[in-house]
């Protein structure tokens, strides 16, 4: 404990703040709900001998470091980075920070084992373009569409989800990614109004649900009954503002072809 | 089913000079790309897309289908897939570049679109009530044979709209009683393996799951909509 304690100095304290300032907004960025970040960078604090305090908000995050048995500590703001969702983050970055409790790692151990986890490669766009689609026609089949249908959606999809990957590599903002997407794929899936076929509406209704903001709808939702009631309602005006896109993206198909929003 | 055969018909009858037209052009821009291609010929044919795109949705669907239900509905489609050719013309998205992967495939596609009209008059029609190469489905056959054939970089917003309309096509199959749009569907599943593959193949960036993974759910989701098409067709 002594030689912990020598250990312990400034320099240390102030490496500690920066790879927890770090982590927890990679888990942040990765949409993780704001208990998991605080608990886990709370472990991880611990598995290093220290005592840590977290304030977070939607774009922002401060992060406090003190050593325990000593007087040092070290303060860090750090961006909140606009990661996708990352399941996959979620899982590996708790994971690491129970093995740096259990296995009583050292910040070099952990921080190598972080960049590590981070630098994985990512999924392949084409994948992803295949799986939502995938997904939106399963989705349509649920609500009782017929084969056309889910074939129509299937490929609307592919077409708004293309559109949004292509938009947001080109850096737009994704309000109107989200109102473009939306629009192209419903567009697209009113197509099938044209066949007279029974569950066309299905396909319209269905084609657009692979923008739906779960993630950050449900995390909005733990967040406020876990008492981060900030960063909760910060999530969830966020969410709304993409479903009022998708609205809006949608609204224009509906006007357009039926000349009503019903 | 007879609205949809009549608006054909009248279609053909007073358009035919213009669906002419249009085809000669086609044919000197492909020749000029092939054969010397250059700069303006690729700026020519993009144009050429756009224009032809915007005479099905304007003239064919809001003029002659206009009786039929949501026409207006498909005319918008097809500004968008003009819309798509002008954002290519705008952002040079695609190259009009012969790759030499896909040629012989390329010159086939090409010319399926003449096979329509062959098709119509085999089955005992006649004209003007025959499926001709200025038609939507083989308009957007001749869209994917450009692709095919010059496929360096293509145009992937064009690509998946004609992928959207081999569906709409192959249902009409079945809807309006028209065999000859079998062949855009039959072209189009092959060319979404192969340009789907070659893009997973050249992402920059290691990805996962592995190529081989990401080629087989590609081949496996073009055979199931193969078969699915295949099985509400018989």
């Amino acid at each position: 404990m002594d030689a912990d304690k020598s250990a312990m100095t400034q320099e240390h304290i102030g490496e500690i703040a920066e790879f927890i300032s770090r982590y927890l907004s990679y888990m942040l960025g990765a949409g993780v709900h704001t208990s998991r970040v605080v608990r886990n960078s709370k472990r991880i604090g611990a598995a290093l001998g220290t005592d840590v305090s977290i304030h977070t908000s939607q774009k922002t995050a401060m992060v406090t470091v003190r050593g325990r048995d000593v007087h040092f500590m070290d303060t860090r703001v750090v961006d909140i980075p606009a990661f996708p969702i990352s399941f996959e983050w979620n899982a590996d970055l708790s994971a690491l920070s129970w093995a740096a409790y259990d296995r009583k790692m050292t910040l070099k151990e952990i921080s190598d084992r972080f960049d590590e986890l981070v630098s994985k490669p990512r999924m392949n766009p084409v994948f992803v373009l295949f799986m939502a689609s995938l997904a939106n026609a399963s989705f349509c089949r649920l609500f009782g569409g017929d084969i056309w249908a889910m074939l129509i959606t299937f490929t609307s999809t592919m077409i708004g989800f293309f559109t949004r990957q292509h938009l947001a590599r080109r850096h737009v903002n994704h309000y109107i990614v989200f109102i473009v997407s939306a629009f192209v794929a419903s567009i697209c899936a009113s197509t099938a109004l044209s066949l007279g076929i029974d569950t066309a509406e299905i396909a319209l209704a269905t084609s657009v649900l692979y923008l739906v903001p779960g993630v950050p709808l449900i995390n909005g939702v733990i967040d406020i009954t876990d008492g981060h009631i900030q960063i909760g309602i910060s999530r969830l005006v966020n969410a709304l503002m993409l479903i009022v896109c998708i609205a809006i993206g949608m609204s224009g198909t509906l006007m357009l072809v039926k000349d009503s929003l019903l | 089913m007879e609205s949809f055969w009549n608006s054909i018909s009248a279609y053909n009858a007073e358009t035919w000079p213009w669906q002419l037209a249009f085809m000669a052009v086609a044919v000197v821009l492909t020749l000029v790309l092939w054969f010397r291609p250059c700069t303006w010929a690729k700026v020519a044919m993009k144009v050429y897309m756009v224009a032809v795109s915007l005479w099905i949705a304007l003239v064919y669907y809001l003029k002659y289908a206009m009786n039929r239900d949501y026409s207006e509905v498909i005319a918008i489609f097809w500004c968008m897939v003009a819309a798509a050719w002008v954002y290519d013309l705008a952002t040079h998205f695609s190259s009009f570049q012969k790759s030499g992967k896909y040629r012989g495939w390329g010159i086939v596609v090409l010319l399926l679109p003449l096979a329509y009209p062959v098709i119509s008059l085999a089955r005992g029609l006649e004209f003007p009530m025959i499926t001709t190469p200025m038609l939507p489905s083989a308009v957007a056959l001749y869209m994917l044979g450009m692709l095919m054939a010059f496929s360096r970089k293509i145009n992937f917003f064009a690509f998946i709209f004609i992928v959207h309309w081999a569906v709409i096509a192959i249902s009409k199959i079945v809807f309006f009683n028209i065999p000859e749009d079998i062949l855009l569907a039959a072209a189009c599943l092959p060319a979404m393996f192969l340009f789907f593959k070659d893009t997973a193949a050249a992402d920059e960036d290691a990805s996962k799951p592995s190529e081989t993974a990401v080629k087989t759910v590609i081949f496996i989701v073009v055979v199931l909509i193969g078969a699915s098409m295949l099985t509400e067709y018989v």
